[in-house]
């Protein structure tokens, strides 16, 4: 009796094994694309997660809306001017992924979105991006429309204490790429690497 | 006597300032300065402080005529976050080696007062707890990728 129980357990548990290698095995079937990234530092998201309507304005005063996302792919990067390490350390990496991956001309742009518009306004970052990069895009705007576009990316800001006229912003180190219907498609957690981001981007174009 | 008391007070001064520079332990490399965008308010500077003796000292406060402050930072990212955290010292163990580089320490160097770029060097003076004094002087560089590290 004892030997026919073992039996009937071992033989239901072997069944349920198959019947879970199966379903995982056609999980990953359904789940090709995501199956074919695997960059370390990066997330996809399946599926993209569209963004709402948000409004700022770039280095030309010209307004950077949603619309101006549509029918490219963006890196996007949160920081600010009065940052002395981090920001121009991540815009060197955007720099370096420009001479890897293209830029206009491949339908890629990049984006620095200042979250210290009391500091930062068209005028300064028409001075500063230039210098990283010709092409590069800068956008701010009032908090609230900042908070719309940061909100929806699951990206985050805040401003810390004052002190000896100075403060500092706390911002998200993550790269953002979004695709060309303007949705949220993969982030990158740093240490950002010029390489790694260019192969994301390259494997999301072709899968 | 006079004279004597004179030479005397000569030469304990002399001996001072010997000593001075024989009791500093730390030894300053690699220093320079992050090339920053046209009237950037701000720049970052790097190096590698070594400290050779068996007692532990302090980088507690750095000076430069370029600037109008300098403050010592630590850029950390936790949970994602990139903050810059003002440090009133860096502590510097026997025998350690603490680097200054992009994405980690470095020194906040506010408002220039003249406009630095690549080529072009400023003085620091680095100021430690044991009293120690070292001046550097840490040319302005461009700077390239793959440099950025976790602390």
């Amino acid at each position: 009796m004892v030997t026919r129980k073992t039996l009937i357990s071992a033989t239901l548990v072997a069944a349920l094994g198959v019947i879970l290698v199966l379903g995982v095995l056609a999980g990953r079937a359904f789940r090709e694309p995501a199956r074919a990234i695997s960059i370390a530092g990066m997330t996809v998201l399946e599926p993209a997660s569209p963004l709402p309507e948000f409004r700022l304005h770039d280095q030309n005063n010209q307004v950077f809306d949603l619309a101006r996302l549509q029918g490219k792919w963006s890196f996007v990067f949160f920081g600010y001017t009065h940052c002395p390490d981090i920001c121009p350390t991540t815009l060197v990496v955007l720099r370096d992924v420009q001479k890897i991956a293209g830029g206009k001309e491949q339908g890629i742009q990049y984006i620095f979105v200042s979250v210290d518009p009391d500091r930062d306004n068209a005028a300064t970052l028409k001075s500063y991006l230039p210098y990283f990069h010709p092409e590069f895009i800068g956008a701010t705007g009032g908090h609230g429309e900042l908070m719309r576009l940061t909100r929806a990316l699951g990206a985050y800001y805040e401003s810390g204490e004052a002190s000896g006229g100075n403060y500092e912003v706390h911002h998200s180190a993550a790269i953002f790429l979004i695709d060309p219907e303007a949705r949220l498609r993969a982030l990158f957690a740093g240490p950002h690497d010029a390489a790694r981001l260019a192969q994301g981007l390259q494997r999301l174009k072709g899968g | 006597m006079i004279r004597f008391k004179r030479i005397a007070v000569g030469v304990m001064l002399l001996m001072t300032c010997l000593l001075a520079v024989a009791d500093s332990s730390i030894v300053v490399r690699d220093a320079w300065v992050r090339e920053a965008p046209p009237g950037a308010a701000v720049l970052a500077a790097y190096f590698t402080l070594e400290n050779t003796g068996t007692k532990e000292d302090k980088l507690v406060a750095v000076r430069g005529p370029d600037f109008d402050k300098i403050e010592i930072h630590a850029t950390e990212i936790r949970d994602g976050i990139a903050r810059m955290i003002a440090l009133d010292a860096l502590p510097i163990a026997p025998h350690a080696v603490v680097r200054l580089a992009p994405g980690g320490y470095h020194l906040m160097l506010h408002h220039p007062r003249r406009a630095l770029a690549a080529g072009m060097s400023v003085k620091l003076e680095l100021r430690f707890e044991s009293g120690t004094r070292l001046t550097v002087v840490a040319p302005v560089r461009r700077a390239e990728a793959g440099t950025a590290h976790h602390h």
